[in-house]
């Protein structure tokens, strides 16, 4: 008899059982749609293979509102309601290059004060977005604590946000010629306009050297975690070639090595009076998709204390008609979302709402990467992949 | 952007630049071979979307163009620059009765989901395609609700209560009175 308990005859046990060979088959994972780390209803058909991912067939529509239909039947002012929720986590930025195209057309000069405004409230859009992503993304890896620091320092900025105007997530702030009064303004008389709350610039102040505390200390608790490092490290690498021909855009593709912020590129706000870092990546992996992130929340903190320091006086409505009618003409106005390149290209024909609006989202473009950076992936750094990209269903399917 | 633009005369004669948009429109047959020029000459190498617009007279949705417009398809693309400003919208036209062109996909492997998308929601077909199925729309869907002639059902039923409010409207007034003053 064989005795099991002898060293010497453990090898020939292990080599018998290594040497059987056993047919497998491809297993196919149906991951969402609803699954807690998709942000919202995304169904990933996968093949497994053991532990690799390959074939991963993203479905979509679970979400899809229809937008581009329902703006043709709409007129110019009643759109600004529905774009807002279509990046629910940042809806204030949504609104910004409809605006600015359907004024582009118009050749409506909006007050330098006004578009102050809006740019502060953008740049505390994209710091509300990259704190949800902050914790989700720490959550999703497998750390629990920083959901909660993100949820409470963002809840600080979505108080301003609300304070403005009105509203915490779909704010419909903006009017084509400028803003509106804030809601927590006083006597909104033409003579004496009160467009900001009391005490806002000294509630901003304290607020955005919170968010510029809180990312330090994101980047001690995530960034200096080992677990995470190992976890995101060289993980689900994207070059900057592939970005391109995709479509992908925003920290995402900046993580990836390339210098391209739409803030500096383009003049859709007055970003070119401020000073601020473009952050930058190397290895395009996910964890130079977080950094990137945490240092943008920094830089947009620096422009708010900027704007706010620097803020100019004068009306907040550029004077336009009481019916607004947009002339005849088409444009592509794009703006610098927290996701990446969104843009509105409007055609119009003379009437009360667009001809046809197409809206060009940056998680869609961002999402359709996926099928590429799962291929040959590890099970476990599917949802690592997936969490960095920081996508949200209602910019995919619009 | 000026500049820009005059290079872009030079290789395309009937470039338009129409609100800070450069518009080309190139001929149906041409539409990979303009892609690829603008790509690799242009160094447009940013492919941001494709979308399509339906153009006819008799609309259901919506309001009817102001002047008569002969029905088409147009199919438009958009090109960045990802390290300056430059920025191009690429368009052609196409018969409505046999609507097809060629996917883009072997020029910017981006294509791929615009292109399904424009399928399912106007009918175009994009030959060569790897994998034309609906996008959003769940299978055995029928029709392409993007065509100006796809009826909205709730807008059939029930008007939009925002028409009263532009309808009902003034023209704006002379006098620049508040009424709280």
């Amino acid at each position: 008899m064989i005795n099991a308990l002898d060293p010497q005859n453990m090898n020939n046990f292990s080599e018998a059982s290594v040497s059987v060979e056993i047919e497998t088959e491809d297993m196919t994972l149906n991951i969402g749609p609803q699954h807690p780390s998709t942000h919202g209803v995304l169904r990933l058909v996968a093949k497994v293979d053991g532990e690799k991912v390959h074939d991963v067939k993203p479905v979509l529509g679970y979400m899809h509102r229809g937008y581009e239909k329902l703006a043709e039947v709409r007129t110019y002012p009643q759109i600004t309601t529905l774009v807002n929720r279509i990046d629910w986590v940042a809806g204030f930025s949504n609104e910004i290059p409809f605006i600015a195209g359907a004024e582009r057309l118009m050749e409506i000069e909006v007050p330098e004060r006004a578009k102050h405004i809006r740019l502060i409230l953008t740049e505390m859009a994209r710091i509300s977005s990259h704190f949800v992503f902050n914790g989700a993304y720490a959550l999703e890896v497998g750390a629990l604590t920083p959901i909660f620091y993100a949820m409470e320092d963002r809840e600080r900025v979505l108080d301003l946000i609300e304070s403005v105007t009105g509203g915490r997530f779909h704010p419909n702030f903006n009017r084509i010629g400028g803003v509106k009064p804030a809601a927590g303004a006083g006597p909104t008389s033409k003579k004496n306009i009160q467009d900001l709350p009391a005490g806002f610039y000294r509630d901003t102040k304290v607020a955005m050297e919170k968010v510029i505390e809180a990312a330090d200390q994101f980047q001690n608790l995530i960034g200096g975690n080992e677990v995470f490092k190992k976890r995101t490290k060289n993980v689900g690498v994207l070059t900057a070639e592939t970005a391109e021909a995709y479509g992908v855009s925003g920290p995402i593709l900046r993580a990836s090595g390339v210098k391209s912020d739409l803030r500096t590129q383009t003049d859709y706000l007055p970003y070119d009076q401020f000073d601020y870092d473009i952050p930058v990546g190397e290895n395009g992996d996910c964890y130079d998709r977080w950094d990137v992130r945490v240092k943008e929340m920094v830089e947009s903190a620096k422009i708010v204390l900027q704007a706010i320091d620097s803020m100019p006086s004068g009306p907040l409505q550029a004077k336009v008609p009481k019916v607004i009618k947009v002339p005849k003409g088409r444009t592509y106005v794009r703006a610098e979302n927290p996701k990446g390149e969104m843009g509105y290209y409007i055609i119009s024909d003379g009437g009360l709402g667009p001809y046809r609006l197409k809206v060009r989202t940056a998680s869609f473009s961002n999402v359709s990467i996926l099928p590429i950076m799962l291929e040959g992936a590890l099970l476990p750094d599917l949802i690592a992949i997936m969490g960095s990209l920081d996508f949200v269903l209602g910019d995919v399917d619009r | 952007m000026e500049e820009f633009f005059n290079n872009i005369k030079e290789s395309f004669k009937d470039a338009v630049l129409e609100f800070e948009t450069i518009n080309i429109k190139v001929g149906s047959t041409e539409w990979i071979e303009a892609h690829k020029k603008l790509r690799d000459e242009f160094n447009l190498k940013f492919f941001s979307w494709l979308s399509a617009v339906d153009w006819d007279n008799d609309v259901s949705v919506g309001e009817a163009p102001k002047e008569s417009v002969s029905p088409c398809f147009e199919i438009i693309t958009c090109l960045s620059d990802l390290a300056n400003t430059n920025l191009i919208t690429v368009s052609t036209s196409i018969d409505k009765s046999d609507p097809k062109i060629d996917s883009l996909i072997e020029v910017y492997a981006g294509a791929n989901w615009h292109e399904r998308e424009a399928h399912e929601m106007f009918g175009i077909n994009f030959e060569n395609h790897p994998n034309l199925e609906k996008l959003y729309l769940p299978d055995g869907y029928e029709g392409n609700p993007m065509l100006k002639s796809f009826e909205l059902i709730s807008r059939e039923v029930k008007p939009w209560p925002g028409d009263v409010d532009v309808e009902g409207m003034p023209e704006e007034s002379e006098s620049d009175e508040t009424p709280d003053d």
